[in-house]
């Protein structure tokens, strides 16, 4: 226990809260700026398991912000999961650690989601987190919303049958270019490690039981024009359709193959829900002269002269070189098939 | 009635980088009236075609969540703040 001295000093946690943190599964939805600070508190804290869920890969305009990555895991061309996961398990291996190279859908969110004792939000989108939102509330599992832009972020904690829900709070998302994205807004670490540390706090205090310290509110900061507004959430909206009627609309879309658009990357991602696994050799062999191959356990990359493709095990690819979902599309059919 | 409305920081384009400022109005909806009268193009990122607030915007008088007020007709007196409070969607991924 002498990793976890201090912590355990700390009259809030003690020795109760220790052990209900070692027996404690928690899910991590997106393992970027906000996820990398939120799984490395909870693995320092000596949570018991960490299953990271993230579709991405790591890139060096990451490491400016997301603190668990490095040049090595670029060299490597490691998914962010097994980069994180791997730097994780040498910063505290009591702790399980268990990547999932995936993107989260409705096809998969139950799955990953159900039996949880809390849910982080490191995703960079509404979509998922309305997604789960309703997995989550379906499964009675607690979540943290958190997000971050710019300088400011906001982030408040989610009880299913006791505070108000994403859809309570928010019940639509922006349209988009309504509000400034990340490629026109740009982020700072700072805003980032605050609002996720914020949200690692209430993720905490669900964990260890510490029900009645929750932050009940809607914490909106900003770390360049400071700011920092704690707006009570209060009651859930009585018509709500995900937590009051129980209608999940999100997670009841279940489609099939998709498109989305990764924000200012230039960049359209492709997802085949329910299909095997690929073997990625074969798909290499396949691709042999048909460009430049290049592939490891966890990805391959096969680079053509106006587009570059990453295809992941889970049939998912990443196109590269267009931001529209059709010419994806059409790539994604030539040369993975749909 | 002079109110305070503390602008987040995605709308201060449009009251020229001001975080805070004070119009006047007896209600809400008047008081986003007055704003739009001083800082165009305000009103329809808060309210939608119909006149409705939009769903991914929240409008808090003193703290207190104008849904569970009286929405736009929410009474204002002297001295009341008024934050406005939009989704955030960036994880920074």
């Amino acid at each position: 226990m002498e990793r976890y001295a201090r912590q355990v000093r700390f009259p809030g946690i003690g020795e109760a809260g220790q052990e209900r943190l070692a027996a404690a599964r928690a899910v991590l939805v997106g393992c970027g700026a906000l996820g990398t600070v939120l799984a490395n508190v909870l693995v320092r804290a000596g949570l018991g398991t960490l299953i990271i869920v993230d579709r991405d890969f790591v890139e060096r305009s990451n490491l400016q912000r997301q603190v668990l990555f490095d040049e090595d895991d670029i060299a490597r061309d490691l998914p962010k999961a097994v980069a994180a996961a791997e730097k994780l398990q040498r910063i505290n291996p009591e702790v399980a650690v268990r990547p999932v190279v995936a993107d989260l859908n409705a096809a998969n969110a139950e799955a990953l989601l159900a039996g949880a004792d809390v849910v982080l939000d490191g995703t960079d989108n509404f979509e998922t987190r309305y997604l789960m939102n309703d997995a989550c509330l379906k499964h009675g599992v607690p979540w943290v919303y958190a997000a971050a832009i710019g300088a400011y972020g906001a982030t408040f904690p989610i009880v299913p049958g006791e505070t108000p829900c994403l859809r309570c709070v928010f019940a639509e998302s922006p349209a988009p270019g309504t509000l400034p994205t990340c490629d026109t807004a740009g982020v700072i670490a700072p805003a980032v490690g605050v609002v996720s540390n914020l949200a690692a706090a209430e993720a905490l205090k669900l964990l260890v039981r510490a029900q009645d310290k929750l932050n009940r509110a809607l914490v909106w900061l900003d770390v360049w024009e400071n700011t920092y507004q704690r707006l009570e959430l209060g009651a859930p909206t009585p018509d709500c359709p995900a937590c009051q009627q129980g209608r999940y609309d999100y997670l009841d879309a279940r489609v099939g193959s998709y498109t989305l658009e990764l924000c200012g990357r230039d960049t359209v991602q492709v997802v085949v829900p329910g299909r095997p696994p690929l073997a990625l050799d074969e798909l290499a062999a396949r691709l042999d002269g048909v460009g430049t191959v290049t592939h490891n356990a966890s990805l391959l990359r096969l680079r053509l002269p106006e587009h570059e493709i990453v295809v992941f095990p889970d049939a998912r690819a990443l196109v590269k070189g267009t931001t529209d979902p059709a010419v994806a599309r059409a790539l994604y059919s030539r040369y993975v098939g749909l | 009635m002079s109110v305070r409305v503390r602008i987040p920081t995605p709308l201060r384009t449009l009251t020229a980088g001001a975080a805070e400022v004070n119009v006047d109005g007896s209600s809400l909806g008047e008081a986003i009236a007055r704003l739009e009268t001083q800082y165009p193009g305000i009103e329809q990122r808060l309210k939608d075609e119909n006149g409705e607030l939009r769903r991914f915007v929240n409008l808090y008088v003193n703290g207190e969540d104008v849904r569970f007020l009286q929405g736009l007709d929410t009474a204002l007196k002297t001295g009341d703040e008024v934050s406005i409070v939009p989704a955030v969607a960036g994880g920074a991924a």
